[in-house]
């Protein structure tokens, strides 16, 4: 890389590029990950005895997790409602993504992307607020949903989990979008064409010939998706209730409200390693390897 | 089975622009039926209209004398064969074939037995396990055919699928494709802008220019007699030049060319003493030796090219009218040489006269 780097920008910028890169890389992605590593071993400790003989490392702070049942419930609500949350908006962004890679003009294209980006040049607290501003009550879904009877009487979105999927599906879904739609725009449409030539009706045409092609596409969307979900903190913290904490939230806790640094990035590696396993799974099951997410 | 397609005056727009005028033309039941044309002039669009991926503005689309209007693309009883092939490169040569097979719910054994049927009949026997990206052009080129035929379509649409192979497999797969539509007796509808594949393979070819059919003729026909200048300039090589007409009788029409004196040939269509015309002779047409009843045109040579069998020149008249001439290699003498003068004659039953400035 040096080399290429040099012979590009001559050896004082490549010097340069490289150590900022090395600055940014070790000082602000790898060295913070290593001290919540040594953090999450330790225990916490007033200042007077860190350094001290009690400051020695163990596996407590891991273990904690396995013997509180709350917060073991809210771990697994966590993997499991990231889940449903990817794969809510994987119904919703594939046939948009379809949409704008083979159905429509350019221009609609354009127009339909403009539309889509358009919201998120607005911080995402606000906007998840103006969810629950929606979702309210006495909001204006519920007055649309009795307006057209839908219902007789207001539904409580924001208790429970259907406001936090609700609004992380739309936080989420450019991710989804984006990566599926690129996967597809590479598809030849003649493929579609001799699919439907063949006889394949329009279900039968997406699962063996459009949707095997966007598979790095779809899957690259799901890990997005799925981790962002599970990282995510805004969302639940504005849209949910007590009843539908996030595990984000006991992280946050731990560190802001407990003040226990140690016991929180015990948590933090804990969810991380679990969304490793659980990604890698998944791409083991559809087939998928690094090399296609990277394309 | 009759598998006639009838365009029953179709029209088809987008938007503001007619990309095909009102036609009507039946191809027949098992006929091999070209549509030939420079690129852009809606033969591309004509096979869409067949296949059902767009239905046109007016008219119908009629196969077997059944209606298609309506009738989406995997509903209708075509199949196609796309430019590009469309093999679909995630399946296996055999999942490929079988493809059109499963969709229509036929078991796993029937559709085995199909497809290695059908890779006998494409001479690829034992490679339905083989993946698409390892096969060669030739051989994507046969898969694409058999994938096509495994579905009994009634009518194959072939849009210009040899264009991307090397010239000797493309000679080869035009005799192929010949064969295998007289063993299997389908209606073949083919496009290409390639003459040579237009007028080797086909029953009957449809010249279309800008969105109309300008003839539809044997080959031979459309090559002795063509009934519009675009025609005679598009399908082989032709000389056309134009000259006021001054006499016409039943058939046989004499131009004053000015310069170039009185020239005579065979009208096609009406040709109006006093009007416009050209006449168009084939560079195989002219003769160093005038005979009785020839007529002669004055030229400089410009350029002699000895192509093997036969000698190509390249001459001016004196109004600067290019010619060009194709002679036996026998006919070659020294005195055939850049800026030389040279007689060329022809038999006046051997060029053709059509009215109008032409289209050269």
């Amino acid at each position: 890389m040096f080399s290429q780097l040099k012979s590009r920008f001559g050896s004082g910028l490549a010097v340069g590029i490289i150590g900022m890169i090395a600055v940014w890389l070790i000082g602000l992605v790898i060295l913070p990950q290593l001290l919540m590593v040594d953090y999450s071993f330790r225990p916490n400790l007033l200042p007077a005895d860190i350094g001290g003989p009690k400051d020695a490392y163990s596996l407590t702070n891991y273990e904690t997790l396995f013997s509180n049942k709350i917060h073991l419930a809210i771990f697994f609500k966590t993997i499991w409602s990231s889940v449903l949350v990817t794969s809510l908006t994987l119904m919703v962004s594939y046939p948009i993504a379809f949409y704008l890679a083979k159905v429509a003009t350019p221009q609609k294209a354009a127009l339909c992307l403009l539309l889509l980006i358009i919201p998120f040049w607005i911080n995402e607290i606000l906007r998840t607020f103006s969810w629950y501003i929606i979702l309210a009550y006495k909001g204006p879904l519920n007055a649309l949903l009795l307006g057209l009877g839908v219902v007789d009487r207001p539904v409580r979105f924001l208790s429970g989990d259907g406001g936090v999927l609700i609004g992380m599906v739309y936080a989420y879904i450019l991710f989804m979008i984006f990566p599926i739609y690129n996967a597809i725009e590479s598809l030849d449409t003649n493929q579609i064409k001799a699919a439907r030539n063949l006889g394949a009706g329009w279900i039968r045409t997406h699962w063996r010939v459009v949707i095997p092609h966007a598979k790095p596409g779809i899957a690259t969307g799901c890990i997005m998706t799925f981790m962002l979900a599970a990282g995510s903190y805004a969302v639940p913290a504005l849209l949910g209730s007590p009843g539908s904490r996030w595990f984000t939230q006991i992280i946050y806790n731990w560190f802001f409200e407990g003040g226990d640094w140690n016991q929180g990035a015990a948590y933090a590696f804990l969810l991380l390693i679990i969304c490793i396993g659980f990604i890698a799974l998944v791409m083991r099951v559809f087939k998928v390897g690094l090399g296609d997410i990277a394309k | 089975m009759d598998s006639s397609v009838h365009l029953d005056n179709t029209v088809m727009q987008f938007g503001d622009f007619t990309a095909i005028q009102k036609t009507d033309l039946t191809i027949q039941s098992g006929e091999f039926f070209s549509f030939l044309g420079p690129s852009g002039c809606g033969k591309t669009t004509i096979l869409n209209m067949i296949s059902g991926f767009i239905d046109p503005t007016q008219g119908d689309v009629k196969i077997g004398g059944k209606s298609m209007r309506g009738v989406p693309a995997n509903k209708r009883p075509t199949s196609m064969i796309f430019q590009n092939l469309a093999l679909f490169p995630l399946m296996t040569v055999a999942e490929n074939i079988e493809f059109g097979l499963e969709v229509r719910g036929v078991s796993k054994s029937e559709r085995k037995k199909a497809s290695d049927r059908l890779l006998e009949l494409v001479a690829l026997e034992g490679s339905g396990t083989k993946k698409v990206s390892e096969l060669s052009g030739g051989q994507k080129q046969r898969i694409a055919i058999a994938r096509a035929l495994a579905v009994e379509p009634q009518v194959l649409l072939l849009d210009e699928p040899l264009s991307a192979l090397d010239l000797k497999l493309r000679q080869h797969m035009r005799t192929e494709l010949k064969a295998i539509q007289r063993k299997t007796g389908i209606t073949f509808i083919y496009i290409t802008h390639d003459q040579g594949e237009a007028l080797t393979m086909s029953d009957r070819v449809a010249v279309m220019s800008a969105g109309r059919i300008q003839q539809v003729a044997d080959p031979i026909t459309l090559y002795r007699d063509p009934q519009t200048s675009f025609v005679a300039s598009f399908v082989g090589e032709n000389n056309g030049v134009k000259g006021g007409v001054i006499e016409s009788n039943s058939d046989l029409v004499v131009l004053d060319c000015g310069p170039l004196g009185k020239l005579a040939g065979r009208s096609q269509g009406s040709v109006n003493v006093g009007a416009d015309a050209t006449l168009f002779i084939r560079p195989e047409h002219f003769r160093l030796q005038a005979e009785s009843g020839m007529y002669s045109l004055q030229a400089t040579i410009d350029e002699v090219n000895f192509e093997g069998a036969y000698l190509t020149l390249n001459a001016n008249t004196a109004t600067h009218q290019a010619l060009s001439i194709q002679l036996g290699t026998h006919q070659f003498s020294e005195s055939l040489k850049k800026g030389a003068p040279v007689s060329l004659s022809y038999h006046e039953q051997d060029a053709i006269v059509i009215a109008g400035e032409g289209h050269v």
